[in-house]
């Protein structure tokens, strides 16, 4: 028999990690009561690649471990290993030997567990099981695997919401709820359990005599403060326990206003009197509830108000209503590509209503719109369908070839026109491009014939920077006008690509220029060179190369659908059976990416591109780590399949 | 020596059954001392501590006992031991606030002679390591003479001693600086993290991790045997 107290502190020591923080106490102490621990100073070596497998996976309860793999006489680093990551799984599953080396970076406590007790545990809980199938594959550095694996993983701690459906409604207001059950603040707390029980509500306001609102009681007082509390309080009035004073407001509140209010105050309940204060008669109450699931709180609401709006300032209010759109569904955890279709629309909508005020606009300047047609064309990460955040706008204007003679005013017509555009998409919270590629520039304003030109050569004369700096380009989508340009332009691409296979090796080289690191130590970034960096580029480090991939890749199976990156990866899975998996693998990798720049970019008001690692807890980092060899995956499958003279670093 | 005498004649009372059967086991494994070339590696090694209801040897009992084993430097969870001594006069005394067991738990635990047999039944001849172990091997002794006329006969290990001796050298008076070498100060010292403090088995397990960090700095001295290790 083991002792207790030291299966319990090892026990509580293993809860902090995954797999074990989400398993039932009960088997983190079976598990616990099997551990032998180790110490090891730095230097000594735990096992070597070609080692016999031990009967035990490890994992790193203070310290740090460096895996590594030994390639012609040189050390290749693998993986650093720190507090809370587990390595040598092998065991658990089998084989023979270990593939990799395992050596202590510093001084380190080991908790070796023994691989039958693993087994048992894999058995007996789906998370544990997809979590180690996970490590497994890391291990055996097969990495197709362990990121669907993960994923699951992810949505079973994060369970995922059902997608909303885009339903018209008229209203914006959110209405409180009227039949409101109230009671006097010295009523027994055991009396106003009973009511609650009674009319089955999660909280009861407090009201005196002439229907003031005094206070509420919710759930979570009844728990924290009566439950809590020894002797016997039931008998006490429930004033002794109510959170008050309760925040109160007037009614016709928009959706938009709750959320701000909620945001801002950090509270679940508002009440609504007769003048917004305390000191008249209530009216009704608005929880959390009735705001998120408010039919106020609609994307199409959102959508038919920027339709509506006649100014080009309502479009900048309603954007940022979109935004706060976004954070609810951020918050509870919506699927990311239901989301980016939603932004995706709305973005969409509040450009179409620029381009509609800036033609009304320049008409009244006395500039008519001569009679050929034009396409407006997003870019980039907007033209991927991919802007959450108000990042930069990237933008570009197509029109028709114009007769002979007309060129110069049909030019100077839809530079204008640009102008005006963009300068209303700035008005609306869209920064302006720094590099200029927006409607507005001379260069970006032309005709399908200068259009198909300058694809032409930048596919038929790559060159490798002209060609980095042109890849938002191929991103480009139609927005408003006539698709049909777009359409021909696309076809004029594919032409051009059918005469010159080498602009895809060149396409493809570009793909490949940031290798992915490993993953993290602590706060820092682990690279392949063995450096480490304590900032994280989500854009250019991870998001990019998966970009870059899946446009490659399309063009080269020359697709002409106007598709994110994600659906991009979903449509190659179906193209190229040979890479369904890691094409799956990829699009769950670049929605997490998506996901986690969007937190942060709401997180610190910013574009999100630039991560601190220390604010990642475990399970994003491991995260991280899966979609970082998910892309090293990717990236190797384009050598290979490209046939690129790619040497690693 | 001495021992052996001791041992051979408290095992002809085995003989004539006079002894239960654990402590009879116990003596027989300990006729024989580990060899002094035994490599360190090979040597079980078992950490343990335990709360009195005082400090004075002769009247104050031991109210539990913690311990757990440690073997080529692998502190093993599975191989620990734990055990609630009941002690029916335990009075309203400082101590047992300062374990923090309720004179309840006192009151549920096992008699003497079934705690300190199943002591012996898992320690058998290992290594016995605690944290100024002289204190904590006079108490258990006090308990196996009263009851069976035997005492412990494994070789002892006192984690203060050794890491005054690896830190400062074999001669150094440990009576100047008595403070340096408490548990808490060495855990701090070498970066263990202190929790579960005052009950037997807590500090047995940050016992065997400061042993198992001097285990380490041992080997950098050149000490890789019991006889270099025990100084004998």
């Amino acid at each position: 028999m083991a002792s207790n107290t030291i299966v319990e502190r090892v026990a509580a020591d293993l809860s902090n990690y995954p797999p074990f923080d989400v398993l039932e106490p009960a088997a983190v102490q079976d598990i616990a009561s099997s551990i032998a621990i180790h110490y090891h100073e730095e230097g000594e070596m735990i096992f070597r690649k070609g080692d016999t497998l031990r009967e035990a996976a490890f994992m790193v309860m203070k310290g740090a471990v460096r895996l590594f793999d030994s390639i012609d006489g040189q050390e290749v680093l693998v993986d650093l290993c720190d507090e809370g990551d587990i390595f040598g799984v092998r065991a658990i599953f089998g084989g023979s030997i270990y593939m990799l080396s395992a050596q202590v970076a510093e001084e380190s406590l080991i908790y070796e567990m023994p691989a039958e007790k693993v087994r048992a545990l894999i058995a007996a809980s789906n998370a544990v099981s997809m979590f180690f199938a996970g490590e497994f594959a890391k291990s055996m550095q097969v990495m197709e695997r362990s990121l669907t694996n993960a994923f699951d993983q992810h949505k079973l701690r994060y369970s995922e919401q059902s997608c909303r459906s885009f339903l018209e409604h008229e209203t914006l207001e959110v209405k409180p709820v009227t039949s409101v059950i109230t009671c006097a603040p010295d009523i027994s707390i055991l009396d106003a359990a009973k009511i609650m029980s009674d009319c089955n509500i999660g909280s009861i306001l407090v009201v005196s005599r002439n229907n003031h609102p005094l206070g509420i009681i919710t759930d979570t007082d009844l728990r924290k403060k009566v439950v809590a509390q020894p002797g016997a309080v039931n008998e006490r009035p429930v004033r002794d326990i109510m959170s008050s004073p309760i925040y109160t407001i007037t009614g016709n509140k928009t959706v938009a206003d709750m959320v701000m209010l909620m945001v801002k105050t950090k509270l679940r309940h508002f009440c609504v009197t007769e003048d917004g204060t305390p000191d008249s008669a209530l009216v009704g109450i608005i929880s959390e509830h009735d705001i998120i699931t408010s039919e106020g709180n609609n994307p199409a609401v959102i959508m038919k108000e920027i339709m509506a709006s006649e100014q080009v300032g309502q479009l900048k209010v309603e954007r940022d209503k979109a935004e706060n759109l976004l954070r609810i569904y951020i918050r509870q955890d919506v699927a990311v590509h239901f989301i980016s279709n939603i932004i995706t629309e709305i973005n969409d909508a509040v450009i179409v209503k620029a381009i509609r005020f800036s033609i009304a606009a320049l008409e009244l300047e006395g500039m008519r719109m001569p009679g050929i047609p034009f396409c407006w064309l997003s870019l980039g990460s907007e033209g991927r369908k991919e802007q959450l955040l108000r990042t930069d706008q990237d933008n570009a204007l197509l029109y028709a070839d114009p007769p002979s003679g007309r060129e110069k005013e049909t030019h100077a017509y839809f530079v204008a026109l640009g102008r005006k555009v963009t300068g209303m998409l700035e008005q609306s919270g869209f920064v302006l491009c720094p590099a200029e590629v927006m409607a507005s520039n001379d260069e970006w304003c032309q005709p399908i014939s200068v259009w198909i030109g300058y694809f032409s050569r930048w596919i038929l004369t790559p060159e490798p920077k002209a060609l980095m700096n042109a890849t938002i380009f191929f991103d480009f989508r139609p927005v408003y006008g006539d698709t049909t340009l777009a359409a021909e332009l696309k076809k004029g691409i594919f032409e051009e690509m059918s005469r010159g296979r080498g602009f895809l090796e060149f396409f493809a080289k570009n793909a490949l220029q940031n290798p992915p690191p490993l993953g993290f130590f602590r706060n820092f970034l682990v690279e392949k060179s063995r450096d480490h960096a304590n900032e994280f580029d989500i854009k250019s480090r991870a998001m990019m190369p998966l970009s870059d991939a899946a446009r490659l890749l399309i063009y080269e199976q020359k697709i002409p659908d106007y598709l994110s990156t994600v659906e991009r990866f979903q449509k190659l899975a179906d193209l190229l059976p040979a890479e369904k998996d890691l094409c799956l693998e990829a699009a769950a990798a670049y929605e997490f990416l998506m996901r986690l720049r969007v937190v942060n970019g709401l997180e610190q008001g910013g574009s999100g591109r630039y991560i601190k690692p220390e604010s990642l807890n475990k399970i994003d980092r491991q995260m991280l780590r899966n979609v970082f060899s998910t892309i090293g995956q990717v990236q190797k499958t384009l050598n290979m399949r490209f046939q690129l003279d790619y040497i690693r670093d | 020596m001495i021992d052996r005498i001791i041992i051979e004649a408290r095992l002809f009372r085995c003989k004539k059954n006079a002894l239960p059967e654990s402590i009879c086991r116990y003596l027989h494994l300990n006729r024989k001392k580990i060899p002094a070339k035994t490599p360190l590696a090979d040597i079980r090694f078992v950490v343990f501590d335990t709360e009195t209801t005082g400090f004075d040897i002769k009247h104050d009992k031991i109210i539990s006992i913690g311990a757990v084993s440690l073997k080529a430097q692998r502190i093993d969870v599975s191989d620990s031991f734990e055990v609630l001594v009941r002690q029916d006069n335990v009075g309203a005394r400082d101590a047992v606030s300062v374990h923090g067991l309720l004179r309840k738990d006192i009151a549920t635990g096992v008699d003497e002679r079934t705690a300190v047999t199943g002591f012996l039944d898992y320690i058998g001849n290992s290594v016995l390591v605690a944290q100024h172990a002289g204190f904590d091997i006079a108490m258990v002794n006090n308990l196996l003479g009263r009851h069976f006329g035997v005492r412990l006969f494994n070789d002892v290990i006192d984690t203060a001693s050794l890491a005054k001796r690896l830190e400062k050298g074999p001669y150094y008076n440990l009576a100047h600086k008595a403070g340096e070498y408490k548990l808490d100060a060495l855990c701090e010292r070498y970066n263990i993290r202190l929790h579960d403090r005052h009950t037997s088995a807590g500090d047995a397990y940050l016992t065997a991790q400061l042993y198992q960090r001097l285990l380490a700095k041992s080997r950098l001295s050149g000490i890789e045997n019991a006889g270099t290790l025990l100084m004998k």
